[in-house]
């Protein structure tokens, strides 16, 4: 195809306005964790005069942030634990098994995507309530797996689909079990779809707020998107300056996950769940 | 591609342990509360006795006399519709021009245009509370662009239920930009060499050649997408919070304060049940599109 100097300019300009639209928000968002209250009520739109530390030392300091950074950052990495060791059994059967009702669980897990959680988040309250788990880690943990879980069991059942069944059966003349057959042949071979998985599922826990909001109420099991919306208050006055260190403070972990995981999630997206 | 699996002999009762925990976490985490939530929407709550009566049909009959249950109706369908379609157009220009070939510094566009999926989604209501706070950075913009009277963005009743449509739209698009990019990048070049030999201008190339051939991942992402924007509860909650004067709430955030704030939970387990009413015809799209 020929290239026309136009089409050129008019590709870049496009790409440059959508940059300067998806960025500009944040980068501004994030620019008040620097600056004083002052300039960011008088100046809506610059760059810092007086460079200050004190909302970060703010918050660390007269907040229980600390607490919430520990507690988002331990309900992640368990649920990423707990998704794998969930999902990727229940996605080797869907690959590798025949069984009566397979299309129904294939339906099942696919139609969980779609339920409105006022529905779920009462049910899961009660029950949580009757087994202790309100207010604990092991509960959000719990909770957030089992979001995790259905888009994870497709997403490996996908990756599965496309590793030869030969080495399992050749292993399997040898002696060994599906499930190490699974565990020693399998999953090694799966790391991309594995990074995909624990990418999404970390995602997931750590931006996770509706149910996170409703389930735990003790201030120190909170996590950070539930901390974050706590600082607007009832009267609507919102001190921007320690809300921005907080929010650039709990997007970073977020943003480096997923620049670091973008690669395998977008191909585990592409490829096994949605074709 | 699942040849492979059907050739081998696992059966039926040995898949069992390899699917039980997750048919254990989804039946408690995601069946059990289904069920219990259908149960809950024909109970009403008393405060007093803390106890849940039945009451039949009741809980669906006051929702359909609820003035305030239509008016987050609508807003919800205004917008599903107005993300969704918004969302679309504004994606697929960003899925061509990642995919063109004059596009410079490609994967450096591609990584920043991915920002806001990466942030939290309560972060993302936040950083726009302050965007389109009345005296906030973009009013100053446009004050600079010369915009007399620059609407009061979260606290006009008439603008606010727009205001969150934004910023979903903002917040959505590098999610169906990625999806749609896919789409286009397997379309066979061939296609294109063939449309251009036939003299076939952008607009012709576009509509007849490239919506066709991805018409499929579009479909899928469309669907999701708007059971999810149908679904979402945190933008307006953080942006607006359904105000000004219920201005902009819509269906989760209506059945959330009526569970969280009025105790009715029988009645905002309805709310749920019909928002499930409303979505079955896309989840069965969406299910038979997938297992296709």
């Amino acid at each position: 195809m020929r290239l026309s100097p136009t089409k050129r300019v008019l590709v870049n300009l496009v790409a440059l306005v959508y940059i300067v639209v998806l960025v500009f928000p944040v980068v501004l968002m994030f620019l008040n964790a620097i600056r004083t209250e002052a300039e960011i009520i008088q100046f809506p739109v610059a760059l810092p005069h007086v460079v200050t530390t004190e909302n970060f030392v703010e918050i660390f300091r007269e907040s229980s942030f600390m607490d919430n950074l520990w507690n988002s950052f331990s309900v992640s990495a368990l649920t990423v634990c707990l998704t794998i060791i969930v999902a990727a059994p229940a996605g080797y059967a869907m690959s590798r098994f025949r069984f009566r009702g397979k299309r129904l669980f294939s339906a099942w897990l696919l139609a969980t995507q779609a339920f409105p959680g006022i529905i779920m988040v009462l049910g899961v309250f009660m029950l949580f309530r009757t087994y202790g788990l309100l207010n604990t880690r092991l509960g959000l943990v719990i909770m957030h797996t089992s979001f995790s879980v259905p888009f994870s069991v497709w997403l490996l059942k996908g990756y599965f689909d496309g590793i030869p069944a030969a080495l399992e059966e050749a292993a399997m003349i040898d002696g060994c079990t599906h499930l190490a057959a699974l565990v020693r042949i399998i999953l090694p071979l799966s790391v991309p779809g594995l990074l995909a998985v624990a990418t999404f599922s970390f995602l997931l826990s750590w931006n996770e707020f509706f149910f996170s909001l409703v389930i735990n109420r003790a201030e120190r099991l909170l996590t950070l998107p539930v901390f974050l919306s706590r600082f607007l208050g009832v009267g609507g006055m919102v001190r921007w300056g320690p809300l921005s260190a907080a929010a650039l403070l709990a997007t970073i972990p977020a943003l480096v996950l997923f620049m670091l995981g973008q690669r395998y999630l977008v191909s585990g997206l592409t490829g096994g769940a949605i074709k | 591609m699942s040849e492979y699996g059907m050739r081998r002999v696992g059966e039926g009762r040995q898949a069992i342990p390899f699917l039980l925990p997750t048919i254990l976490i989804m039946c408690a985490i995601n069946l059990y509360p289904f069920i219990n939530g259908m149960v809950r929407s024909l109970h009403s709550f008393r405060i007093m006795s803390q106890e849940f009566t039945y009451t039949g049909l009741r809980n669906f009959r006051l929702l359909l006399q609820d003035e305030l249950f239509w008016r987050a109706f609508l807003n919800s369908m205004t917008w599903v519709a107005t993300c969704i379609s918004a969302q679309f157009v504004l994606s697929f220009v960003l899925a061509l021009v990642l995919n063109s070939r004059e596009l410079i510094a490609r994967r450096v566009v591609r990584t920043l245009a991915l920002i806001p999926w990466a942030m939290p989604p309560v972060v993302v209501a936040l950083t726009w509370r302050y965007m389109l706070a009345d005296r906030g950075p973009l009013n100053a913009l446009l004050g600079v662009l010369g915009v007399a009277n620059p609407p009061s963005w979260l606290l006009d009743p008439s603008v606010a239920l727009w205001a969150c449509i934004l910023v979903t739209v903002w917040m959505n698009i590098p999610f169906m930009t990625v999806m749609l990019l896919a789409g286009l990048q397997s379309v066979e070049r061939s296609l294109y060499e063939a449309a251009a030999i036939d003299g076939a201008n952008f607009l012709q190339t576009t509509l007849r050649v490239t919506l066709p051939a991805i018409k499929k991942v579009a479909l899928v992402v469309v669907t999701l997408m708007s059971i999810w924007t149908f679904n979402m509860f945190d933008i307006v909650f953080v942006l607006t919070n359904g105000g000004p004067g219920n201005a902009s709430i819509t269906l989760p955030l209506f059945a959330y304060q009526n569970a969280f704030f009025y105790y009715q939970m029988g009645y905002a387990a309805a709310v749920g049940i019909v928002m499930m009413a409303c979505l079955l015809l896309l989840i069965v799209f969406y299910i038979r599109q997938v297992l296709e």
